[in-house]
């Protein structure tokens, strides 16, 4: 554990990650939960606890409710203290101007009087939106051994997926001399994963330059490129941007592996146990002698009754007699009665699936969500907050129940595939 | 002045048992561990919580440091803030006559300042030694309702039990709720009554004070149910019992330890815990760093109760495990309670046994007489042991904490104590 004093963190978690769907219609990307007791920004907030750093700014704009419930005092993460602290810092309305966030950049600027509050080396430019453990400390030495401007994090990814990132083409010392915003046809596999060491004064005489500059990627890197330091830190390990169904399942997914690459426990992960999900009032998760539980991840305060494959459970999941659930992601507080089978599903908080329903019925994984083709589209089916779910409801593939959908939604009791309630 | 509190509740957990022998060899009682990943002083301290009393003191002197660390600043209880509190009452030096604590009532008498300067309007005494679920309003509000000098709470127990016990006579005053105590007996051979008292005292502050100055000055022995009841008796106080009809678990020998965590199984558990409420401290042992519970393509588990960060190969019936234990492929875990951080490897069956933390049982490993006939007792190993791969241990035995491996025989009948 490195004391670093001298490095000053800004979190961004304003993004709305609206290909979540109804996972994020309630709540910002970040705050959406993750791996049975964490959030995606516990990620995030542990490695910098875990990388010493002690101060703290998140930067909220969409949805900050459950963001700033959960962030609490910070104390879960270490960060109070006399010379600890961790501040949100919403949009707000000032003397002339006043606006929403428009952009990365466009955020830290409108909290300069943060920033200069906080004098420090650098500044730790972050996003709560990944899965990943990454000792920030190392970020921050590799950016002084190399005497940068700015040291951007950067990975490799698959050809298919780097249209989605920034991308940036090193020379032989690792500096970057050429940057693309999401090419269409790109000419590396160097990825940006959005974490930025930027020196203290440089950024500041940065953002002084050109107000229309908002976004990082798009504005304020390719032009420091053509004529700073700007540097890129090679991540090599598990990381992963969850800003998708699918990427979200399959993250989950990847928690049930042999010998996983991630494991929240061993990379130092907290979650808030005091926050609204109180983790510390759960008793040991039950099992029943009829329960039958393989690859799986099982929550403090689960009552298994059924049978639970390959799936993720938040706590408080009770799973009645009788049914059965694979290769879905359950939050906290489902039930699941008597005799339900749920296949390939992610349910959202306190969820009631009434007796005898499926859900995920049938083959057809293929036909997409007829709203959101391009959420739901390899079969996973979605059911939104408190949704409750009538008896001997049969409900198929890529389906959507909105959040708080009662028995008076449901005209049928058959939910064809892609179908939304 | 209307936030401050009008009761100190004062828990007793100073005690060893030597009953429990190694899982009380490093830390008090009250700070043994229960149901999964409470302690056993969370239960009065949730009680407590739970009733909205939050003014407390723990009178600890028997290793104290586990007691210590895990009430922490008493935030997990909510009992921080201007007259919330958790104070914790060691034994001190003073100017003059300075001594251990001689008994549970000496305890509280060595702490009469600290008592006198809260100047409750009641003293709620509790010991920290025991599993039940109480709303102690319920009893401070018949306390104050009949202007008791002292209500106790008892429960009625089997005849035949009764003489492990302080017993009391309660008359039909209140019928169901309780009455006064007419006749009070601790431990006697052949008892006459069978309201057992739980060690939940509610006193009139004044009179208690009064009482504990005269047995200072004329006895020789400073315990609550064998010298302060009976003189209260004798001198024809106002005593009351309040009749307590729950779940009460008693904990003082290996064998009631082990029912008492089994009562937290089976289909119909007679502890409805999750109901209970009860909090513990997420920092001590780092229960808040674990993930979810993790459970492999082979394993089997039936009727356990199972905790947060443990990694299950193999197969666990009828048990109790606590954060961070692993049972690994091929192994059985059956009828057992496994503290924090127990490693069973692979094939090693394991059939009442209670473990303290730390300890690896080495592949094949066997404890218990499983198959074979005759009664089965439960094994205790203590914490910080490593149990070489195919070591047999039989049932009823005891392993002492932290042993150098090659210390443990390869083979260890039933009832041997290994130290």
């Amino acid at each position: 554990m490195n004391n670093q004093e001298d490095t000053l963190v800004l979190l961004l978690a304003g993004g709305v990650g609206s290909r979540l769907n109804i996972l994020v219609q309630t709540r910002a990307k970040p705050a959406v939960p993750f791996a049975g007791l964490y959030r995606i920004i516990d990620f995030s907030l542990s490695n910098v606890m875990n990388s010493g750093m002690r101060h703290v700014g998140v930067l909220t704009q969409y949805k900050p409710l459950s963001l700033m419930r959960h962030l609490g005092t910070g104390e879960p993460w270490d960060f109070t203290g006399r010379s600890r602290g961790i501040k949100i810092l919403p949009p707000s309305t000032g003397f002339r101007d006043s606006d929403w966030y428009k952009g990365t950049a466009d955020a830290i600027r409108q909290n300069l009087n943060f920033v200069r509050a906080h004098p420090s080396k650098e500044i730790l430019i972050l996003s709560g939106d990944h899965i990943y453990e990454m000792d920030l400390y190392a970020l921050v030495e590799f950016h002084r051994s190399k005497k940068a401007d700015i040291t951007i994090g950067m990975m490799i990814v698959p050809q298919s997926q780097i249209h989605q990132f920034g991308t940036g083409i090193t020379n032989d010392e690792g500096r970057i001399v050429e940057w693309e915003e999401k090419p269409k046809v790109p000419r590396t596999n160097l990825a940006s994963m959005g974490i930025y060491v930027f020196n203290y004064d440089y950024l500041l005489k940065l953002l002084a330059e050109d107000k229309a500059m908002v976004d990082f990627g798009m504005h304020l890197i390719p032009r420091a490129i053509t004529r700073d330091n700007v540097f890129a830190y090679p991540f090599e390990g598990y990381w992963r941007d969850v800003g998708t169904i699918q990427a979200y399942w399959e993250a989950n997914m990847d928690l049930l592996k042999d010998d996983p690459e991630i494991s929240p426990e061993n990379w130092g992960i907290r979650p808030n146990l005091e926050s609204e999900q109180l983790l510390a009032d759960r008793i040991p998760a039950r099992f029943t002698s009829g329960s039958r539980v393989n690859r799986s991840m099982i929550s403090a305060g689960c009552v298994i009754e059924g049978e639970v494959v390959n799936s993720v459970l938040s706590p408080g999941v009770k799973v009645g007699p009788g049914s059965i659930i694979r290769d879905s992601i359950i939050m906290h507080d489902c039930s699941i009665e008597e005799g339900a089978k749920i296949d390939l599903a992610i349910m959202d908080k306190r969820v009631k699936i009434g007796k005898g329903s499926v859900i995920g019925k049938g083959e057809k994984k293929d036909i997409p969500n007829s709203k959101y083709p391009d959420h739901l589209y390899t079969g996973i089916t979605l059911i939104g907050k408190e949704a409750e779910i009538p008896p001997g409801t049969v409900i198929g593939r890529n389906c959507i129940i909105n959040p708080w959908c009662k028995q008076n939604c449901f005209t049928d009791n058959v939910i064809q595939d892609g179908a939304t309630i | 002045m209307k936030l401050k509190p009008r009761t100190l509740a004062m828990i007793l957990a100073g005690g060893r048992v030597d009953d429990l022998t190694v899982l009380t060899f490093h830390r008090p009682k009250s700070a043994v561990p229960f149901g999964g990943f409470a302690r056993v002083i969370d239960f009065p301290l949730s009680n407590l919580m739970n009733s909205g009393l939050d003014r407390v003191a723990i009178l600890s002197q028997y290793r104290s440091y586990s007691l210590i660390n895990h009430i922490g600043i008493g935030a997990a209880w909510e009992m921080i803030g201007r007259y919330r509190g958790i104070s914790v009452l060691p034994p001190y030096i003073g100017y003059g006559n300075s001594q251990w604590y001689r008994g549970s009532s000496d305890a509280v008498y060595q702490n009469l300042d600290f008592v006198q300067y809260i100047n409750p309007e009641q003293l709620l005494i509790l010991s920290g030694d025991h599993i039940y679920r109480m709303d102690y309003r319920e009893i401070i509000n018949y306390h104050r309702e009949k202007d008791a000098d002292l209500t106790m709470a008892c429960i009625k127990v089997p005849m035949r039990e009764a003489h492990r016990f302080g017993l009391a006579d309660i008359d039909e005053e209140d019928g169901d709720l309780g009455g006064r105590v007419l006749r009070y007996r601790e431990k006697p051979e052949n008892p006459e009554f069978n309201w057992a008292s739980l060690t939940v005292f509610c006193f009139k502050p004044t009179v208690l004070y009064k009482i504990l100055e005269a047995n200072i000055k004329e006895d020789a022995s400073y315990e609550f149910g064998r010298d302060i009841i009976p003189r209260m008796m004798n001198e024809n106080l106002r005593v009351y019992g309040y009749k307590f009809r729950g779940y009460w678990g008693y904990t003082r020998t290996i064998e009631e330890y082990w029912q008492t965590n089994m009562d937290l199984l089976g289909p119909d558990p007679k502890i409805k815990f999750a109901d209970w409420n009860i909090r513990t401290n997420m920092e001590h042992r780092g229960i808040g760093d674990c993930q979810p519970l993790k459970i492999g393509d082979n394993a089997r588990i039936s009727d356990s109760l199972i905790y947060n960060g443990c990694i299950i190969e193999g197969e666990v019936e009828h048990s109790i495990l606590f954060p961070g234990t692993h049972v690994e492929k091929g192994a059985r875990v059956k009828d057992s309670v496994l503290f924090f951080k127990n490693v069973v490897g692979k094939e090693a069956k394991l059939d009442k046994v209670i473990s303290d933390v730390n300890t690896t049982f080495g592949r094949g490993v066997r404890i218990g007489t499983e198959g074979k006939p005759g009664p089965k007792e439960a094994s205790v190993i203590g914490w910080n042991n490593f149990i070489k791969a195919d070591t047999i241990i039989g049932s009823k035995c005891i392993v002492y904490p932290a042993l150098a491996s090659e210390k443990i025989p390869k083979q260890v009948e039933s009832g041997e104590v290994v130290r």
